[in-house]
């Protein structure tokens, strides 16, 4: 079997740069002397971010069709090293003050995001599957990172139970599909599919598979454990499980569902709206009666994915250009917001939304970029996440109206709680007066988002143009 | 309709293997109850003190550890097996494989999983 | 430097935006910091602006074929804008001029604020005044125009009501906005239709389709509410009767801010864009004539307030006025030439007037009125100096910059009248009675505050480097600045012109009626304020007329008409409002926000933090969903029984 090593360049170096971080941490005695390990991995990263852009447009299929690699890899391999460099730039204040082991936090941020890779490039349903949870056990250990902290722990032990049953449920239906369409490899899935393999087993398996991905992507019904894990993980990895799982979930979803199931769109795209509108429901509902910001956060992003989903309900080009094109402002909106959050708890303990009182004078910069990541979330112009959801939404208004009057009135509803945290940070007056002082490396993370989200927001044409040509080239390479 | 009906016969027959083998021991097995035979199986030594005691957790990682090795070894074998026709690349494969494997070792040691304490 | 500059023009707005961001970000707290970015930044966009307008003036295919270029900035189904940059000979002087009196007045303000708390602040917002001013300028399209626009407005709201100590400058912040948002509005509502009926709001495409309206379909009456539309916004942001009420008000922010706003930054974007969408006015007879009237008006109206006003800054204001109405007054008989001639030059002397009055009120600690002053000349020769020539060029008198530019409108204005427009002569009447006026007030305020004896000033001193730089700078400017147009170089119509050149024959006639008309002025003020030293005679001709005097000093009762108008009315009507808001609106809102609040509450208890609770609903979940999909897939039953 020949391997076509090019189409594996990114893959191959992040394996290496995990392995030469935990390789370093072991050689290197001290603790203290653990914390270069932060800035050689970002180092590494942006190395690596610079070959995945300078191989664009690689395209073709290796290991025999178990790997492919096309414009559409490309694009979310760049989003999910966007977001790890992101946030690891922001988060090495919080990891110098909370996080023991930085040998295990670096190597294993990098190896969650390799099984991302791996299971977004995946040709068939054995790598995805291999992908998928070199990416969840790494989260797991990851979510339970604070040893000594009871809720980290929760968090870790929840998700290690629940990621499971839904692996298990995953699991059943694609062997439940691979049993009714014959092959694991997704293209000939819907060769298959075409020729007549049409099954009820096939259903079947595809809501298993619906439900497994659902849960990756904490779409409701699908969503319980997102706030409890969000609030114990530590913040950082909170932002990464946020944004990278739930977008390379997605970018499994679009790969399978489009790439396999797209012969059977009418019976699957109904249910897909369903789930969208319940996650909107329950996610911004809930977020009202919230008061722990990440709890908060949680919801929203519950609500988010709820957003992401009408792409997938529209299953078309423009569908799918409007679930890239989100995923990827999501990324600045969330990280900026989360890392806002790591670094109020890094110098008050708190989590609270009422411990922001006053957080426009303590630290100004700050208070901005939450200001301005949750104004986008919420969707208000001229913001990334208007353009975003603009580009969603219009998929959707000739087939399912109906979702676009309840996307509009809950992003409407949305606000109020957003707006909320706002006025406590810049009304009310700060218990302890005293500036709060972000570090240098947290600063340049929120200057980055902060900049990304207001210029996609003013300028949204490049990224757009780009979503639109990957998003072409997806449905012809099918 | 037969394939399915060969399922069927499958499922049947799995029910029916595991119910005859228990139903024909159940019926022919020879019926002497005594002390013994209640007492929980040790090794053929009776226990002392009670049985419900907790393991330590470096019970578990020890096992884990045990566990990847063995398993690698099943790698190993069909490889071993094919060697001469994978030659030198299959080689190298074979240590990256091993080298990684390794790495987990060495950090494991220098965690302390390999000292009871 | 300049093929550098033509191609990266919009690092002359940029520069400021970046040193804006850097200031309120950044160098806040050290306040001399501050003001060297700001004052650094704009001077490379002066000189910038400066190279590039050398490129285009010394290219005379600049002046034929604009340099355009955009990128694709918002778009969706049938409906692209386009950002970009459009240098042309009218977009180049403005740069340049903005960019200077901007730099100008930078330098000016770190003496004038000189430790004020908010020193830092100050320059911020200077720089990005001058930033949205430079980004309007330079846009090739209407809609990225109209935020720069809404831009400029913005940052006049809060330099205005920069001391937010000040009741009056925060009423007079809120006056600005809200009278220019009602302009602006129509604007808007213009930009609309133009995008609805044309599909395009880039400038050149639309200058290029206009022309054929009526095969696209769209009916004269429509494209006249247009322009009427459009013209509204240069109406309340370049002070135009009836909505000019904002700018005498605006003089309560510092006064480096006045001379920015009157002279460079703000309210000659309205001149600028009419200029700039004259080609839809044209197309329109009847809109040029209201254009035309209401610019002769203004000009004279606000001319008429100013002779009898006592606050220094408030004559200033009525002045600009009243020359704004010259600018429209020579766009509306269709010289985009004189209009943006008398701009540039308006630039220079109102800039230096505002500054050196800015340094009489620094001197006398803010005490503001002209009767109370006298005999400054001798104790700040700078200031007076440099005022005096600012004087003589905005009467007329040659060969200082105001004469080379009002001459042009006389002279347009008349042609105009000559090409059977019967309403012209009625115009150039009231150009030629503005001039006579014109030169009256000023030297009414020279006179009375540099000449004749002085009034207890005994602590006045000249005011520091800082400020005095700029004056004399800005005094050779006054100087200089006109002689680029004259009828005999003619370099300006040349280079800035709407149709054909226009290339008339110095007419000698009305250059003498113009300088005797400012000597006329000059003399009567002289014969009333300076030579009469107890002004018996102004104070008897006040008493004499007292009707007259009043009308003239409360401003014809304008800003009591539209408060009577706001309390009455407008009141009356939001009451009414109010009560069906509270009682209707106001119970529905509260009403659903209740609900959804409440469902919130409700649904948070779903959450209970308990695992098998958790995997109880994902497995009930995966139940539901499995047979739901079957039940809904029709499909799948009909193959269940057709399965093989």
């Amino acid at each position: 079997m020949n391997i076509d090593f090019s189409l594996l360049i990114t893959e191959i170096s992040l394996a290496i740069l995990g392995l030469t971080v935990f390789t370093l941490g072991l050689i290197l005695p001290a603790k203290s002397s653990q914390k270069g390990l932060g800035t050689f991995s970002l180092c590494g990263l942006l190395v690596i971010l610079a070959l995945t852009i300078a191989s664009w447009g690689n395209q073709g299929e290796t290991l025999g069709g178990m790997y492919l690699a096309d414009y559409f890899t490309s694009f979310f391999k760049i989003l999910s090293l966007t977001a790890l460099i992101l946030v690891i730039l922001g988060s090495k204040n919080y990891v110098n003050s909370q996080i023991e082991n930085h040998l295990e936090y670096y190597s294993t941020l990098i190896f969650a995001t390799l099984g991302m890779i791996i299971m977004f490039s995946a040709g068939d349903f054995i790598t995805l599957y291999l992908g998928l949870e070199l990416m969840t056990i790494s989260f797991i250990v990851l979510t339970s990172f604070r040893r000594t902290n009871g809720k980290s722990l929760e968090a870790g032990m929840k998700y290690l139970l629940l990621a499971g049953l839904s692996s298990a449920v995953l699991l059943y239906g694609l062997s439940l599909v691979y049993g009714a369409a014959g092959t694991v490899f997704i293209k000939e899935i819907a060769g298959n599919i075409a020729q007549g393999y049409f099954n009820p087993l096939l259903i079947v398996g595809l809501a298993m598979l619906i439900a497994g991905f659902g849960f990756k992507i904490s779409a409701a019904p699908f969503h319980m454990w997102a706030p409890d894990v969000y609030e114990g993980a530590p913040t950082p990895v909170t932002a990464f499980l946020a944004v990278g799982s739930k977008a390379a979930s997605f970018a499994v979803l679009i790969r399978v569902f489009l790439g396999a199931f797209l012969e059977m769109q009418e019976q699957w795209t109904m249910l897909i709206a369903f789930l969208a509108a319940l996650s909107m429901l329950i996610g911004n509902l809930t977020a009202f009666a919230q008061t722990n910001i990440k709890r908060m956060l949680a919801f929203s992003s519950i609500a988010q994915a709820g957003y992401i989903l009408v792409g997938l309900v529209a299953a078309n080009e423009a569908g799918i250009k409007g679930v890239m094109f989100y995923s990827f402002i999501y990324v600045f909106a969330t990280i900026g917001a989360f890392t806002v959050v790591s670094e109020v708890y890094n110098k008050t303990g708190s989590d609270d939304i009422a411990d922001y009182a006053g957080l426009s004078q303590r630290a100004p910069l700050a208070a901005v970029v939450l200001l301005i990541s949750m104004l986008s979330m919420a969707g208000i112009p001229p913001l990334a996440g208007f353009t975003g959801k603009y580009y969603l939404f219009i998929t959707v208004v000739q087939d399912y109206l109906w979702l676009v009057y309840l996307g509009l009135i809950l992003s409407m509803v949305s606000v109020y709680y957003y707006l909320r945290v706002v006025l406590v940070m810049f009304r009310d007056e700060p218990a302890d007066p005293a500036p709060l002082k972000l570090g240098s490396t947290a600063s340049l993370t929120l200057w980055l988002t902060l900049a990304a989200t207001l210029f996609l927001g003013i300028y949204p044409w490049p990224l757009a143009k780009l979503a639109n040509t990957v998003a072409i080239a997806f449905l012809a390479g099918l | 309709m037969s394939v399915w009906l060969g399922i069927l016969f499958f499922i049947l027959a799995g029910f029916a293997f595991s119910a005859i083998g228990l139903g024909l021991s159940f019926l022919i097995h020879p019926r002497s109850k005594n002390r013994f035979k209640l007492e929980t199986y040790e090794c053929g030594l009776p226990t002392i003190g009670p049985t419900w005691v907790q393991f330590k957790t470096q019970y578990f990682t020890y096992a884990l550890i045990f566990v990847i090795f063995d398993v690698e070894v099943l790698y190993l074998y069909p490889w071993a097996v094919s060697f001469t026709q994978l030659g030198f690349s299959g080689l190298v494969k074979m240590f990256i494989f091993i080298f990684i494997l390794v790495l987990g070792l060495w950090y494991a040691w220098k965690e302390g999983a390999l000292e009871w304490r | 430097m300049i093929e550098f500059a033509l191609n990266y023009a919009w690092l002359v707005p940029l520069l400021p935006v970046l040193s804006f961001l850097t200031i309120v970000f950044l160098t806040r707290p050290w306040a001399r910091l501050s003001s060297a970015v700001a004052i650094g930044a704009m001077l490379g966009s002066f000189l910038l602006a400066s190279s590039l307008a050398w490129g285009v003036f010394t290219n005379p295919a600049f002046i034929e074929e604009p340099l355009h270029y955009s990128l694709r900035w918002l778009g969706m189904e049938g409906f692209t804008v386009n950002a970009g940059i459009l240098i042309d000979p009218a977009s180049a002087m403005m740069l340049f001029m903005v960019s200077l009196v901007a730099l100008l007045v930078q330098i000016y303000s770190t003496g004038y604020m000189k430790g004020d708390p908010h020193y830092s602040l100050f320059f911020a917002y200077l720089s990005l005044f001058a930033a949205s001013m430079l980004g309007l300028v330079i846009s090739s399209n209407l809609l990225q125009m109209f935020i720069f626009w809404e831009l400029v407005g913005l940052c006049s709201y809060l330099l205005i009501g920069f001391y937010t100590y000040k009741v009056s400058a925060r009423e007079a912040a809120k006056k600005a906005f809200i009278t220019t948002r009602i302009g602006d509005f129509g604007m808007l509502l213009g930009i609309l239709f133009l995008q609805i009926q044309f599909n395009t709001l880039d400038l050149l495409e639309l200058a290029a389709v206009i022309p054929n309206f009526a095969q696209l379909g769209v009916s004269l009456g429509l494209l006249t509410l247009i322009a009427i539309l459009f013209f509204l916004g240069p109406v309340a942001k370049s002070g135009q009767f009836p909505l000019h009420v904002w700018l005498p008000d605006a003089m309560e922010g510092p006064t480096p801010v006045s001379a920015l706003i009157h002279a460079a930054t703000m309210v000659v974007a309205g001149v600028y864009l009419v200029g700039r969408m004259l080609f839809l006015f044209v197309e329109v007879p009847g809109s040029l004539t209201v254009v035309a009237f209401i610019g002769a008006f203004t000009a004279l109206f606000a001319a008429t307030i100013a002779v009898t006003q006592r606050e220094i800054k408030r004559i200033l204001a009525y002045s600009t006025v009243s020359q704004l109405g010259y600018m429209m007054l020579a766009l509306g008989v269709g010289s985009l030439s004189a209009s943006l001639f008398h701009l540039w030059t308006h630039a220079f002397f109102k800039a230096l007037m505002f500054l050196a009055a800015g340094s009489v009120l620094h001197a006398l600690h803010n005490k503001a009125d002209v009767w109370e002053m006298g005999g400054l000349i001798r104790k700040m020769p700078i200031t007076g100096w440099t005022f005096v020539v600012g004087g003589l060029a905005i009467a007329g008198i040659p060969p200082f910059a105001g004469f080379w530019s009002k001459d042009e409108i006389l002279l347009v204005t008349w042609e105009y009248a000559r090409h059977g427009h019967a309403l012209g002569y009625l115009f150039f009447a009231f150009a030629a009675l503005t001039a006579f006026l014109t030169a009256f007030y000023i030297w009414r305020l020279i006179f009375l505050v540099f000449f004749g004896p002085e009034k207890a000033n005994d602590h006045v001193h000249e005011s520091p480097l800082s400020m005095t730089l700029p004056l004399l700078v800005l005094a050779v400017l006054s100087g200089v600045a006109g002689l680029i147009g004259t009828p005999w170089t003619n370099l300006w119509s040349t280079w800035i012109h709407f149709g054909d050149a226009h290339s008339g024959e110095p007419a000698y006639l009305l250059m003498l009626l113009s300088v005797v008309l400012a000597l006329a002025g000059i003399g009567l003020a002289f014969i009333l304020y300076c030579k009469d030293q107890d002004k018996q005679a102004a104070r008897s001709l006040a008493k004499k007329y007292p009707a007259l005097y009043n009308l003239s000093y409360r401003k014809y009762y304008i800003d009591e008409a539209y408060t009577w108008f706001t309390r009455k009315i407008v009141d009356g009507g939001a009451k009414v409002i109010y009560l069906f808001d509270i009682y209707l609106v106001d119970g529905v809102v509260n009403g659903l926000a209740a609900l959804t609040k409440g469902s919130g509450q409700g649904l948070k208890y779903l959450q209970t933090g308990k695992l098998q609770t958790y995997a109880l609903i994902f497995f009930l979940a995966v139940l539901v969903l499995t047979v739901a999909f079957n039940l809904d897939s029709a499909n799948a039953l009909a193959h269940l029984g057709g399965v093989k």
